[in-house]
């Protein structure tokens, strides 16, 4: 039996200052809410420039308190209002020098329902996040959302096969992977890791990479944030590639019974020879 | 208009066996009977017993064996080496080394499944060599001048500003088969090529996107398009007939000269949004049926199946700016200029959403982007079969034209529908009635024979605005007495009373019917 469920992602590029880039989420939240969309996940970072691209202290002002901060209260109260689940990836400062590359996920009904810390930081050029943020260690939450079970992988995560398997183990049935992201850098990877996680892990994966060359460094950023199911297929076309703009899709997550009745990828895998894994 | 017949395909070992010089030394196929489909790509005489290092594939080789006599070990070992530097055929020259097909030969090339012939007659090898050599020289000319002749032709088309679509004839006319243009997420973004066949690609074109270029044995031949470290997309030879080395010419001559004719573009529409405007355009042209037009909406990034359609049409906002608002929020259509200066959009939504606040809220974001010219967007009510789309594209379109000449002093909502444009829309649809234009022309003459334009401009917003003085005054920027003795010019030139219901009436449909005749 079919259980549809209405998921958005949002792309956009830096606007050059926090408020009127927190008001473009605003605006798309409600232009997800007026499509009818159940759920709405944001670009990496979403309120400020992708500030990795240097090292700089300054930037340090950009994150907040999760859940106490300004920025999730106000979309708390959004959500409340709109009836919507939001995924928020934000800078998050748990006290001052202990920093986090973080998303918060409220509920439609806008209760907090907790945060992911990404758990992969990178360094190199244009990318220099282990100036920024400490790893997560949030482990691999799964939220259950009035929009179904969502799980949260963050950007670099995306090239470590574990996380994702991890939150398949934990019953994730959408997993949101908002990216910064690089033309030059990784356009070869950005229509395969991700569903190929989808197809390993039997789950629906939403790709969200934000948009523009901003005033930080020469990072492209290509956008073409897409949704995909569990058969690899994308639901729709991927977005732009240069443009602002909301992807809202209609997916069966009927779906993943059908694909794991199919292919028992969960009841044959072998834990018990993974032990190399996880040695240090 | 001649439409070219692809080369034969390349000589196969069956072919060079049947070729009159040949036969007339009585060849015999002893070994690898079921690989004679092979194509040779040289014909080569070596007697060395080391020939395989020479080779480089693909080549016939003529011996006679001479050094192969008396050592079975050796004539394995010289089939081996053929078979490894994956020889075609090994033609064997009886009478000179061998009177009879040598066993150890036969069972190795048996065993590795290379054509072994055997010449029963003597027979001079320079002659099959030049009589092979010449067929293969002819066809490596004949394709290196279709490649010349297409790139010629197709660079000569850009030069011109030809559009997508004239080249792709061209490729078509070339392959004689249906072409494909789409971008990296398989949207359909031109075809060429007969109608019926091009339909039938695109009916299944998701699952044939996906297919394409895994094999190009059936005659799918994708080349891929792009540069400056950027893929676009591909085109696609959908079912090429010829020999698959001239598709792979052509699809290659086809992909340069289309990623030429993309970097040249400039301001030019891009091809997203001319394959948008070609379905658009005859949607609302009806000239052909809808349901025929449902394959190439749905390879154009339509959604089409359970579907409710909004038609649109949009003054005053080109179709890039539509587009982007689309992609903002995230309501799939499509979006095109028709001609004249109106846009269609089609929008396609899902069932359960509601098409009338979502068409509202398409038009209200219209409005609030900075800096925007004004615009109306007219609608005709959703439509749930693709069947009514070219209707409801028509009256939207009719909706919009009625009210373009007066937008600013009607008050419309800001989605304007049939209900909306009252007596204007009937005066439009009656336009083309000779009475209705002579009436028209009796009621107005006192004013449109004159060079004053702003006076039938004043007249225009006075009625419509409900004769309302000081809104009129005001949206044409002049004082209240300045309006009063335009007015009073007006009614002595037209001799009427404005202020009598009926005059006024009758001048307001007289106006109507004119500016209608002006679209």
């Amino acid at each position: 039996m079919s259980r549809v469920i209405r998921a958005a992602v949002f792309q956009t590029a830096w606007t050059g200052d926090r408020e009127s880039m927190i008001q473009v989420h605003e605006q798309a939240a409600r232009d997800a809410a007026a499509q009818g969309a159940q759920v709405l996940c944001f670009q990496e970072l979403f309120y400020g420039p992708y500030f990795c691209q240097v090292q700089d202290p300054a930037f340090y002002a950009y994150a907040e308190r999760i859940p106490d901060g300004p920025v999730v209260r106000r979309f708390q109260a959004l959500a409340r209002e709109l009836g919507i689940v939001l995924v928020l990836p934000m800078y998050e400062e748990e006290q001052p020098g202990v920093l986090y590359n973080t998303a918060a996920v409220i509920d439609a009904d806008g209760s907090y329902l907790g945060k992911y810390r990404k758990t992969h930081i990178p360094q190199v050029k244009g990318f220099w996040e282990k100036f920024y943020f400490r790893p997560g260690n949030s482990g691999w939450p799964v939220f259950d959302t009035a929009a179904g079970r969502i799980g949260v992988y963050i950007c670099y995560d995306r090239h470590f096969p574990e996380g994702w398997r991890a939150l398949g183990l934990a019953g994730a049935e959408i997993v949101f992977n908002p990216s910064a992201t690089s033309r030059g850098l990784s356009g070869y990877l950005w229509q395969l890791e991700q569903p190929a996680a989808a197809v390993a892990n039997e789950y629906f994966v939403g790709a969200i990479n934000r948009v523009g060359v901003e005033e930080y460094g020469d990072n492209d950023f290509y956008g073409t944030s897409y949704f995909v199911d569990p058969e690899a297929r994308f639901a729709g076309e991927p977005a732009s590639d240069k443009e602002t703009e909301l992807v809202v899709r209609d997916l069966d997550l009927a779906k993943l019974r059908e694909v794991r009745d199919r292919w028992q990828f969960y009841r044959d895998r072998a834990p018990g020879a993974y032990g190399p894994l996880t040695a240090p | 208009m001649t439409t070219w017949e692809p080369p034969a395909p390349a000589l196969s070992v069956r072919q060079v066996l049947a070729l009159e010089r040949v036969l007339a030394g009585e060849p015999e196929v002893v070994a690898g009977a079921g690989r004679l489909d092979r194509p040779v790509r040289w014909v080569h005489v070596a007697e060395a017993p080391d020939v395989g290092v020479m080779l480089s594939g693909g080549e016939m080789v003529l011996t006679t064996g001479v050094l192969l006599t008396g050592d079975e070990d050796k004539q394995t070992e010289y089939v081996r080496s053929l078979h490894r530097a994956e020889a075609s055929a090994v033609v064997l020259g009886l009478g000179r080394a061998f009177p009879a097909p040598p066993e150890a030969m036969r069972r190795a090339a048996e065993r590795c499944d290379l054509p072994l012939v055997v010449l029963h007659r003597p027979f001079p090898f320079a002659q099959l060599t030049e009589e092979v050599q010449s067929r293969l020289v002819r066809r490596k000319f004949a394709a290196v001048s279709l490649s010349e002749a297409v790139r010629t032709e197709l660079t000569a088309l850009i030069t011109t500003g030809a559009p997508l679509q004239r080249l792709l004839d061209e490729v078509a006319r070339h392959s004689g088969c249906p072409v494909v243009v789409a971008n990296v997420a398989h949207r359909v973004l031109g075809t060429a090529g007969e109608r019926p066949a091009v339909d039938d690609v695109l009916r299944d074109w998701e699952r044939v996107a996906r297919q394409a270029g895994a094999g190009e044995g059936d005659g799918w031949i994708r080349a891929e398009l792009g540069g400056r470290g950027e893929r676009w997309g591909s085109i696609v030879l959908c079912g090429y007939r010829g020999d698959t080395a001239t598709g792979r010419l052509l699809a290659d001559r086809a992909a340069e000269a289309l990623v030429l004719h993309r970097m040249l573009g400039g301001t030019a529409p891009t091809w997203e949004e001319q394959s948008a405007q070609g379905l658009l355009t005859d949607l609302v042209s009806g000239t052909v049926p809808a349901g025929h037009l449902l394959p190439r909406a749905r390879a154009a990034g339509l959604p089409v199946n359970r579907r409710t359609f909004v038609p649109l049409v949009v003054r005053g906002g080109d179709a890039a700016r539509l587009d982007r608002v689309l992609r903002l929020l995230g309501l799939p259509g499509i979006a095109a200029e028709l001609a004249g200066t109106a846009t269609a959009v089609l929008l396609s939504l899902a069932r359960d959403q509601d098409a009338d606040a979502l068409a509202a809220h398409f038009a209200a974001r219209l409005r609030a982007e900075p800096g925007a010219a004004p615009v109306v967007v007219a609608a005709a009510g959703a439509r749930t079969s693709f069947d009514e789309v070219p209707a409801g594209l028509r009256e939207a379109r009719h909706v919009a034209d009625a009210v373009a000449d007066s937008a600013a002093a009607l008050g419309l909502p800001p989605v304007v529908r049939l209900r909306d444009v009252h007596l204007r829309g009937l005066v439009r649809l009656l336009r083309d009635d000779p009475q209705v234009q002579s009436f028209a022309e009796r009621e107005l003459d006192g004013l449109l024979g004159e060079p004053d334009e702003d006076l039938l401009s004043v007249l225009r917003t006075y009625l419509a605005t409900g004769r309302n003085k000081s809104r009129t005054a005001q949206l044409h920027h002049v004082s209240r007495p300045a309006l009063y003795r335009r007015l009073e010019a007006i009614q002595a030139r037209l001799g009427v009373d404005l202020d009598d219901f009926e005059q006024a009436a009758s001048v307001h449909i007289a106006l109507l019917a004119h500016d209608a005749q002006q679209r």
